[in-house]
C-alpha cells in the first residue's frame, strides 16, 4: 500500500536534537559553513513537516551534494582521510534529513548520527569527550525510540526515559564486552589526521627548542611503577639517540653503520640472541607502565635497557623504543629495565664509531682548539669528562631564556653568552667529547616528572623535556652524561619547576593549565585529583589494552580463546538471565489484586483487637460493627472500609496515589 | 509450478505446526510458548553499524570508540527483552463480531489486557488479509480494538490468524504472535435485489400467486358459491371434473408467506441464497409474517428481530453446517 509517510512529530523533534547534537559534538573539526548548511537543512525540514514548503526536486538535491563536496574539497584540500570523511558524512546526513519519506530514511539518518557521534572518539578521548558522545547516543535513542512510538500521548520527555533506560540496561554488557572482547589490532594502513600538530620532544635537536618545550604543561606521559620507583635522578626517559650534527641541529643517524641483522627491530615477543651480547644486565628489573598521551610521533619512552612487554612495541638496536604507527591516541605498554647495565661494552663497530666522533668540518673552531688543549694534558676519558663537566659548574647558567646563536653556536655558548639549556649543554658536551676522540652521541627524552601523592604513579609532562649526552669507555660501553646536572643539579633532584618556576617564561604558553595556580593550596589539590580521574580513565578506558591481558589471565589462568569465549557467555548470559528476571516478572499485581491484599493484610491486624471478618461479611458491615464496639477504633476502621469500598467496586482505573494512601492508612492502623 | 507446489506445501506445514502450537482459543495469554522473536531489516541494518565502527575502532587501535561499539551491540541485546517484554503477557481475547453480509467488512472486536502494571507501545495487530491497527497499552488496563475484514463469501467468516506484533522500542527486532481466535462471526450471502418473488401462500401448492386475501391456513374445499373470488376456485380439483370448488382458510386476517428455495428455479445455490436474502431482508420490512423454506430446513412464519436473524442464519449456513469453520494461517 502506497501511504504518504509523515514523521510523527515527537520523533522529528528528536530527530533534529539529535542532528543538532551530532553536529555540535564535531563542530571543531568542520568547515564553519556546514553549521549554516545546517540550520537550513533543520529550517527546510520543519517547513517541509508543516507543510509549508516542498522536499527539493531531483536536480536541486544534485547540485546542493555537488556544492557541498566542492565546499568540503576547498576546505581539506582532500576528500581521502578521517577529518574529510567525517565532514563528508555530516554532510550527507543534513541532506538526508531533508529526504526522509520513508521510516527507513529516518532510521538510516539515526544510525548515521550513531555512526558520527561514535567517531568523535578518534578525535578526543578526554572523559569529557567520552561523556559528551554517551550523551549524543542518549538523545539519539530517544530520537530512534520516538520513532517506534505509536501515540503522541505520552509526554515529549517519554522517548529520553526510555532512551535513557535501554541504554543503562545496556552499559553492564557493554562494559563485559569491552573488559573480554580481544582487540585485534589495526587491519590496514590509516591515514594521520591532518590538523593536529606533532607534539612533545622532535626527532631533531637545535638550540631554543627545548626552551619552547617548557613553555608547555601539557601531559606527555605517565607512568606507574609495579614496584618501588627508583630516585628522581635516576629517571632518564630516553626518547631518541641523535648522533649526526651538521653543525647547528642534532638528527638521528638511523640505522647507519650498523650490520643487517642490527637494523631490523626487535618486537617484544619475537627474542633476539644476538643482542643479548650488545647489552649486560644486572639485578632485578624494574617492570612499570607507561600511558604515552598522543604526540602524532613514531618513537616511545622509557628508562635505559627498556624491554617492551606489549604488542605494538618494538625496540631498536641503540635500546630505543618505537611504534610501528604514529601515536595518534593515548597508548599505553608495559616495559622492564634493568638500571644496572653495560650497552655495548665490548666494542663499537668501525662505521659507528666514525659516525660517533664526526664532527662537521668549518663549525665552531674555538671548542675544536680547546679540546685539543685538553688532550695534550691527558688522554684519560674519565678525566676529560670530568674537565668538561668543571668547567659547567664553575661558569655557566642555567635558564629558560638563553640568547641566540649565531652559525658556531657551540663556540658562541661556550664562550660568550655561557648561558644555556639543557640542549645547550648537551650540543656543546657531545661536540667537546667528539673533538678530543671519545664517541658520545645526544639522547632526548624526558627527565623526573612528578609523583601523584595519592596513586603511585608519575606524572611526566612536556616541561620536564630534556637532552643529555651519552659517552662511549672501553668496558662500560654507553654511560649517561647529563651536562645540565653540573651546572643545576636542582633540576634533576626537583624538576624543573621548583628551580624555574619563578621565571616568567615558564608555562607562558599554557596560561589556561592549573598548573599556574600550583602554590595555591586546595587547587593544586583539585588538580592533583583531577588528574588522578584522568589517569585512572587512561589506564582503565583508553589504554585498557595491556590491562586486558594481566586481567584475563588472572580470571581464567590461560587467556585462552574458548576461555574467553566460555568466560563472555557464562557471565553475559549471567547478566541478561538478571535483567530479563527484572523485566518480564509476570508477579506483579494489578492495582485491584494490590488493595485486596492491603485489606486482607487489615483484617489480620483487627485479630488483635478480638474482632475477626465474617464469612461473607462485606466492608461496610464491618465497618459497622467495629463501631457499634469500639467507637474510638471505629472511626479509623471505617476510614479504611469505606476508602476499600469505594476502590474496589468503583470502574475503570485504580489511582495510584489513592492506593499509596490506602497503604499508608493500613500501616499506621494499630 | 513446482516451486508454488513447494511453497504450498511448506505453508500448510507450518500451518499444522501453529495449530498444534498456538490452539484456537478465544483468550489467548502471550507468553514464551506463543511469541516468536527475530530481527527486523532495520535489525541487520543495526549489525551493519555496529561493525563499521568496530571496524574504526580497531584500525585506529581507538578504545573509546571500541567502547562505544560494544555499546551499539549490547543495545542490541537489549532490545531483544525489551522488545518481548513489550508485548509478552499481554491476553488477547476476542469480544464480538456483528454479521454482515458478503462482500461487506466485518468488524471483528478484540480486547487486549494485562495484569501488569506495564506501559506498552506499538502493538499492532491485524488478520492476516486485512489492514493492521496500531495500538498500545498505556496506563489504562484493557485496549479494545476494532478490525475491519473483508468478506467474499457467505459462512463463518475466515479472517486467518490474527497477527499481533511490536517492533518497540528501536524497532530492531520484531515480536509477534499468530493467534487462532476462534472467531465466531457469520456471513450472509450477498443480497441480491430485482427478481420477483413468487410468493406461495398455501405451502404446497403451484401458481404464481403474488398475494391471497386475508387467510392464512388453508383449511379445505367447499362448494363455490357465486360472489367468492375467482381466485379461490380450485382450478385442479375443476380440471379433474371434481365440480367448481373453493378453497378455504381459517385464519382470513393474517397472510403468510413463504420465502422458498424453488421459487427461484434455474438459478443456482448461491444466486438463489442471494434472492432469498434480498427478499428476506425486504419482507421484514413489512408487518408480514414469512417462512422460509430450504431443502432440508424450513422455519416457520414468524416476524421480528429473532426470528429475521434466524433465516439469515439458515440462509447463510445452508449446506455449510453449524460449526465454525478452522482458520487457516
Amino acid at each position: 500500500m502506497t501511504q504518504i509517510w509523515q514523521i510523527p512529530r515527537l520523533a522529528l523533534l528528536w530527530l533534529i536534537l539529535a542532528y543538532l547534537s551530532v553536529v555540535v559534538l564535531h563542530f571543531r573539526h568542520l568547515p564553519a559553513w556546514i553549521s549554516l548548511a545546517a540550520a537550513i537543512a533543520i529550517l527546510w525540514r520543519v517547513q517541509l513537516y508543516r507543510g509549508v514548503w516542498s522536499l527539493p526536486g531531483r536536480a536541486v538535491k544534485w547540485m546542493i551534494a555537488l556544492i557541498c563536496v566542492i565546499g568540503l574539497y576547498a576546505a581539506y584540500g582532500r576528500l581521502i582521510g578521517l577529518e574529510p570523511m567525517v565532514a563528508l558524512l555530516t554532510t550527507a546526513f543534513t541532506l538526508k534529513l531533508l529526504e526522509m519519506q520513508h521510516q527507513r530514511d529516518a532510521t538510516l539518518v539515526i544510525y548515521l548520527a550513531y555512526f558520527l557521534a561514535a567517531l568523535q572518539g578518534l578525535f578526543n578521548q578526554a572523559i569529557v569527550d567520552g561523556l559528551a558522545i554517551a550523551g549524543c547516543f542518549l538523545v539519539i535513542s530517544a530520537a530512534l525510540v520516538a520513532l517506534h512510538q505509536s501515540s503522541d500521548r505520552q509526554s515529549v520527555y517519554q522517548p529520553l526515559k526510555t532512551g535513557g533506560l535501554l541504554l543503562l540496561q545496556a552499559m553492564p554488557l557493554m562494559i563485559l564486552m569491552f573488559a573480554v572482547m580481544p582487540r585485534v589490532g589495526s587491519l590496514w594502513a590509516i591515514p594521520i589526521k591532518s590538523h593536529s600538530a606533532k607534539t612533545g620532544v622532535s626527532d631533531t635537536m637545535s638550540p631554543g627548542e627545548f626552551s619552547n618545550l617548557g613553555r608547555l604543561a601539557d601531559v606527555a606521559f605517565r607512568v606507574s611503577f609495579a614496584g618501588d620507583a627508583p630516585p628522581r635522578h635516576q629517571l632518564y626517559w630516553r626518547g631518541l639517540v641523535l648522533s649526526r650534527f651538521n653543525g647547528r641541529s642534532w638528527h638521528s643517524a638511523g640505522d647507519y653503520g650498523f650490520g643487517l641483522a642490527d637494523r631490523r627491530m626487535q618486537w617484544y615477543n619475537k627474542p633476539r640472541p644476538e643482542w643479548a651480547q650488545a647489552i649486560e644486565r644486572d639485578g632485578k628489573p624494574l617492570t612499570y607502565n607507561v600511558i604515552m598521551e598522543p604526540s602524532q610521533q613514531n618513537w616511545l619512552y622509557g628508562l635505559a635497557t627498556a624491554q617492551p612487554d606489549s604488542p605494538g612495541v618494538a625496540y631498536k638496536r641503540d635500546f630505543t623504543l618505537v611504534s610501528p604507527s604514529p601515536i595518534i591516541a593515548k597508548t599505553r605498554y608495559r616495559l622492564q629495565s634493568w638500571l644496572n647495565y653495560k650497552h655495548d661494552p665490548m666494542a663499537l663497530s668501525l662505521q659507528r664509531r666514525a659516525i660517533e666522533l664526526s664532527l662537521p668540518p668549518g663549525y665552531n673552531p674555538r671548542t675544536l682548539s680547546l679540546a685539543k688543549r685538553w688532550l695534550e694534558e691527558t688522554r684519560e676519558p674519565q678525566a676529560l669528562i670530568r674537565r668538561a663537566l668543571n668547567l659547567y659548574n664553575q661558569q655557566f647558567t642555567y635558564t629558560l631564556k638563553p640568547p641566540r646563536l649565531g652559525r658556531h653556536s657551540v663556540d658562541e655558548f661556550l664562550f660568550d653568552s655561557k648561558r644555556g639549556f639543557c640542549e645547550h649543554f648537551a650540543s656543546s658536551f657531545v661536540v667537546l667529547m667528539r673533538a678530543a676522540g671519545i664517541p658520545a652521541r645526544v639522547v632526548v627524552g624526558y627527565q623526573g616528572g612528578e609523583r601523584h601523592p595519592d596513586n603511585n604513579y608519575w606524572l611526566i609532562r612536556q616541561y620536564d623535556a630534556h637532552a643529555w649526552a651519552e659517552v662511549w669507555l672501553q668496558g662500560q660501553g654507553w654511560v649517561r652524561v647529563d651536562p645540565t646536572a653540573a651546572v643545576a643539579p636542582e633540576r634533576i633532584e626537583l624538576g624543573l619547576e621548583d628551580i624555574l618556576g619563578e621565571e616568567d617564561d615558564f608555562l607562558a604558553d599554557s596560561p589556561f593549565s592549573l598548573m599556574n595556580y600550583r602554590h595555591i593550596g586546595w587547587m593544586n589539590a583539585l588538580r592533583l585529583r583531577l588528574d588522578a580521574l584522568n589517569y585512572g580513565w587512561a589506564r582503565w578506558v583508553l589504554g585498557y589494552d595491556s590491562e586486558q591481558k594481566q586481567l584475563l589471565s588472572a580470571l581464567l589462568g590461560v587467556a585462552s580463546p574458548t576461555r574467553i569465549g566460555l568466560f563472555l557467555l557464562v557471565t553475559a548470559g549471567a547478566t541478561l538471565a538478571l535483567l530479563a528476571a527484572f523485566q518480564l516478572r509476570k508477579t506483579r499485581l494489578n492495582s485491584r489484586d494490590q488493595l485486596d491484599k492491603l485489606f486482607l493484610r487489615w483484617c489480620l491486624k483487627l485479630k488483635k483487637h478480638g474482632i475477626e471478618r465474617q464469612v461473607g461479611e462485606g466492608a461496610r458491615s464491618l465497618g459497622r460493627r467495629i463501631a457499634k464496639r469500639d467507637p474510638v477504633l471505629g472511626r479509623n476502621a471505617s476510614l479504611i472500609t469505606e476508602n476499600y469500598q469505594r476502590m474496589r467496586y468503583k470502574s475503570g482505573h485504580i489511582d495510584e496515589r489513592e492506593l499509596r494512601r490506602f497503604r499508608q492508612q493500613v500501616r499506621e492502623f494499630r | 509450478m513446482f516451486v508454488t507446489d513447494i511453497k504450498k506445501g511448506i505453508n500448510r506445514a507450518i500451518g499444522r505446526w501453529l495449530r498444534d502450537r498456538i490452539p484456537a482459543s478465544r483468550s489467548v495469554l502471550l507468553d514464551n510458548k506463543k511469541l516468536f522473536i527475530f530481527p527486523t531489516a532495520a535489525g541487520a541494518g543495526w549489525l551493519l553499524l555496529v561493525l563499521l565502527t568496530w571496524l574504526a575502532a580497531t584500525n585506529y587501535e581507538n578504545n573509546l570508540v571500541f567502547a562505544f561499539a560494544c555499546l551499539l551491540s549490547s543495545l542490541f541485546v537489549v532490545a531483544i527483552l525489551a522488545t518481548f517484554a513489550n508485548i509478552s503477557g499481554i491476553t488477547v481475547k476476542y469480544v464480538r463480531s456483528t454479521p454482515v453480509f458478503a462482500g461487506e467488512e466485518a468488524i471483528v472486536e478484540i480486547v487486549l489486557l494485562q495484569q501488569q502494571n506495564q506501559s506498552r507501545e506499538s502493538i499492532r495487530c491485524g488478520f492476516a488479509r486485512a489492514d493492521s491497527v496500531l495500538t498500545g497499552l498505556a496506563a489504562v488496563e484493557e485496549q479494545r480494538v476494532h478490525l475491519a475484514v473483508q468478506t467474499t463469501r457467505r459462512g463463518w467468516l475466515n479472517p486467518g490468524r490474527l497477527v499481533i506484533e511490536t517492533t518497540y522500542p528501536l524497532g530492531l527486532l520484531r515480536a509477534w504472535s499468530k493467534l487462532d481466535l476462534a472467531v465466531e462471526c457469520l456471513v450472509y450471502p450477498r443480497p441480491v435485489k430485482g427478481t420477483p418473488l413468487t410468493v406461495n401462500t398455501s405451502g404446497r401448492g403451484d401458481g404464481p400467486l403474488l398475494s391471497n386475501e386475508g387467510a392464512d391456513d388453508f383449511v379445505g374445499l367447499k362448494d363455490y358459491r357465486v360472489g367468492e373470488s375467482l381466485r379461490r376456485i380450485a382450478w385442479k380439483q375443476y380440471a379433474r371434473e371434481q365440480g367448481l370448488m373453493a378453497k378455504h382458510y381459517a385464519d382470513p386476517v393474517d397472510e403468510e408467506l413463504w420465502l422458498d428455495w424453488d421459487a427461484f428455479d434455474g438459478f443456482d445455490r448461491e444466486a438463489r441464497l442471494s434472492r432469498l436474502c434480498a427478499w428476506s431482508l425486504e419482507l421484514a420490512r413489512t408487518p408480514n409474517s414469512y417462512g422460509l423454506r430450504l431443502p432440508g430446513c424450513e422455519i416457520s412464519p414468524n416476524r421480528g428481530e429473532a426470528h429475521q436473524q434466524a433465516v439469515l442464519r439458515a440462509l447463510a449456513l445452508f449446506e455449510i453446517g453449524p460449526q465454525v469453520g478452522k482458520a487457516e494461517t
